[in-house]
């Protein structure tokens, strides 16, 4: 019994405690930097006396975190209220009817305040479904000792990139250095590097408007052509083909990659010096283009939602407004190095001393390309990421045919959307 | 019927109450939503029964046709390889030597790993930069390092190593039950006889480990089937879809895309090739077992 007693004790100690909370659970991934998160939610707690916020950590992909998300809202879970959601999938929870319409908590004059790109993500027939946390836009960020030595200007188109990388690479002779460290698994982030290849080049992932597959086009073949032969093949280690976002900035911040493309984070991680073998020797410019086309950068960024089978939607919207208020967003930028998404605060001093990079690259996030929006997304993305991973993979493969067989895939899938027969 | 009959019945309805919930019913639902054409995020298409469809459309798509090789291939070369080592491994068990328990706990220990555990570890094993693969291989040759897992070719191989390194031991386990149940006078009469070691492997263990052998075959050959872990936490299909197992092919269709019917399809295919190899193995197994308890 002795034993028993301190046992019980702390069981009833914490069931009392806990009685009077209301708890809200928040399904995020694992934040950077861990301790900018948890403030903020100590913030919102002491705000909301009486409110508890339950984070469950799922993991860093975008595909499989949503796999993750989309079963607890298959399954009309209750439990979750509040989640993060990709750029690409308010269309598809709308239209399965898994993301509530915020409509009512966020009316049209307050979204007035936040960049356009991102909103228009996370609109769907006429209803706003998500609030954006930060934008993502793709960029290029690169080792500026290296080009300084070889007295070489940052590339401004993707041959040029490829004639510096081979430049620098056979002049500094390290077998450990690799041209452009980018994400080119196959997951999601495949999709994002290889959109800005195709539409780069003039081509596209998909026609938007006329609901046809378009990488069997032969802007989009080429654009993966060079890809493999040149990137692939001439300048970057076979590795990058296994790697995400985590592993190749990795590569980069350990001084092993001239060019990096990644999103706008990355420069928060390289310029700090006890993360960064190679802070304050990097820059960041926008992603080269192909001659006589034009620089895409892919538009990706986080927002969160709320589910439609949350017992508590007005508490969780607090939440979400408090996530994406002026205040929050500002401490993300700075101590997160994410891009906000009211456009106020681009002209932030505070967040502009210490994000330099920020200024000049609004013209970027103000363009940054999104991929088409779609109830079918992420079938349509697993083909591509498919095409994609199969055609860079290996080194003979025959990119026509299987971009003809990506095309024939995503041509069934996009019937569904017109009403016609499906696969 | 009688009453030892009823009773009978009675003892099993329990455990056929939970058979049924669990097994039966999930399959029998899996096998109705594969003759429906159900799309989550679609959902104004409804949920129309279309027959046979999805069946002929999985035997018409190029990514599981090529999906069910990568399948077959990993079955066979992962079930082989585990209970041939694990016959190896339950030999040395079985011999009586200091500090055996200790080893026989210690064999346990991958197996005893949750899968995603070891999956991790194995992704780290085959790091291209820091993996320790690369280092019992290369030592400090740093630049010659390979990257199994960005290599189509080496993907697959890298899973397979993974898997065998994980459940032989399980194979281990069955194989060194099915040896203790050899007498040993068997090999007290051989020895008189001036049969060599290989000589009583070869004529007395190997026989007689029969179905031990083919009982782990079977574990063996209907888990692989299942390989999923492994592939989700390593590869996520990739590269170049060297990965792409059925139940990866099939959660991604049911669970990401949202494709109820058509992953619905997958399963039960895979389910089908799983009982196939099942009463192909059991026949073989259970007309040798019948006979021996029989005559006994």
């Amino acid at each position: 019994m002795v034993t028993v007693k301190p046992v019980v004790i702390a069981f009833l100690f914490l069931v009392a405690s806990n009685a009077g909370a209301v708890q809200l659970r928040f399904v995020t991934w694992r934040p950077q930097p861990p301790w900018l998160w948890d403030q903020a939610i100590a913030d919102f707690e002491t705000q909301h006396p009486g409110t508890k916020i339950i984070p469950e950590v799922g993991p860093h992909s975008s595909t499989e975190f949503h796999d993750l998300v989309a079963q607890k809202l298959k399954n009309s879970d209750a439990e979750m209220d509040v989640f993060f959601m990709d750029v690409i999938w308010p269309a598809e929870f709308a239209a399965a009817g898994w993301a509530l319409p915020l409509n009512k908590f966020f009316p049209a004059n307050e979204q007035r305040a936040f960049l356009e790109a991102p909103l228009l993500a996370n609109t769907y027939q006429g209803q706003i479904y998500g609030v954006p946390v930060f934008i993502d836009a793709g960029m290029l960020y690169y080792r500026a000792d290296l080009l300084e030595k070889y007295g070489l200007s940052p590339p401004s188109t993707w041959p040029e990139l490829v004639r510096q990388a081979k430049f620098i690479l056979a002049k500094e002779k390290d077998p450990h250095l690799t041209g452009l460290s980018a994400q080119f698994k196959q997951y999601e982030g495949l999709v994002c590097n290889m959109m800005e290849y195709v539409s780069g080049n003039g081509g596209a992932l998909w026609d938007g408007q006329t609901l046809r597959a378009t990488l069997h086009l032969a802007k989009a073949k080429e654009a993966v052509r060079f890809v493999r032969d040149r990137i692939v093949g001439e300048i970057s280690h076979r590795g990058v083909l296994a790697y995400q976002e985590p592993e190749s900035l990795a590569l980069f911040t350990q001084g092993k990659a001239i060019f990096h493309r990644n999103w706008p984070y990355a420069w928060e991680v390289a310029s700090d010096p006890k993360r960064s073998k190679v802070a304050g020797q990097t820059g960041v410019t926008r992603l080269p283009n192909f001659p006589g086309g034009k620089s895409v950068a892919t538009l990706g960024g986080w927002q969160l939602a709320i589910s439609r089978f949350s017992r508590k939607p007005e508490l969780a919207w607090k939440f979400v407004s408090f996530m994406t208020s002026s205040e929050m967003q500002k401490r993300i930028a700075l101590h997160a190095g994410r891009a906000p998404t009211r456009k106020e605060l681009f002209s932030d001093q505070e967040i502009l001393k210490k994000n330099p990079q920020f200024s000049s690259q609004i013209d970027t996030f103000m363009h940054a390309v999104p991929r088409p929006r779609t109830p079918v997304y992420i079938p349509l993305s697993n083909i591509m990421q498919r095409y994609f991973s199969s055609a860079i993979a290996i080194a003979d493969s025959n990119i026509d045919q299987l971009a003809d067989l990506a095309s024939r895939d995503m041509d069934r899938m996009l019937d569904l959307l017109r009403g016609r027969n499906m696969p | 019927m009688s009453r030892d009959g009823r009773s009978a019945l009675l003892f099993v309805l329990p455990s056929l109450v939970l058979v049924i919930i669990f097994s039966l019913y999930p399959v029998i639902e899996s096998f109705r939503l594969s003759l429906y054409r159900l799309i989550l995020t679609l959902p104004w298409l409804g949920q129309k029964f279309v027959g046979w469809e999805n069946y002929g459309d999985l035997f018409t798509d190029p990514v599981a046709l090529r999906s069910l090789v990568t399948t077959v291939v990993f079955v066979a070369v992962t079930a082989s390889f585990e209970v041939a080592l694990g016959l190896g491994m339950a030999l040395v068990l079985n011999a009586a030597f200091r500090g055996r328990g200790l080893l026989r706990a210690l064999v346990l220990i991958p197996w005893a790993v949750p899968t995603v555990v070891s999956s991790q570890m194995w992704r780290f094993i085959f790091n291209d930069r820091y993996g320790l693969f690369n280092y019992f291989l290369f030592g400090e040759q740093t630049y010659r390092y390979l990257a199994p897992l960005a290599d189509p070719e080496l993907a697959l191989m890298s899973i397979m190593v993974a898997d065998i390194w994980k459940t032989s031991s399980f194979a281990a386990l069955i194989i060194l039950a099915g040896l203790q149940t050899i007498p040993g006078e068997l090999y007290e009469a051989a020895g008189v006889d001036g049969a060599s070691t290989w000589q009583m492997f070869r004529h007395i263990t190997l026989p007689l480990l029969r179905p031990a052998l083919l009982l782990a075959l079977l574990f063996r050959t209907i888990d692989a089937f299942r390989v999923f872990d492994l592939v989700f936490v390593m590869t996520q299909g990739g590269p170049a879809d060297a990965t792409n197992v059925l139940q990866f092919y099939g959660y991604k269709k049911s669970f990401a895309e949202g494709m109820i019917g058509y992953g619905s399809t997958i399963s039960v295919v895979v389910f089908l090739l799983a009982v196939i190899f099942s009463v192909f193995y059991i026949r073989l197994l259970g007309a040798r077992v019948l006979e021996r308890t029989g005559r006994a």
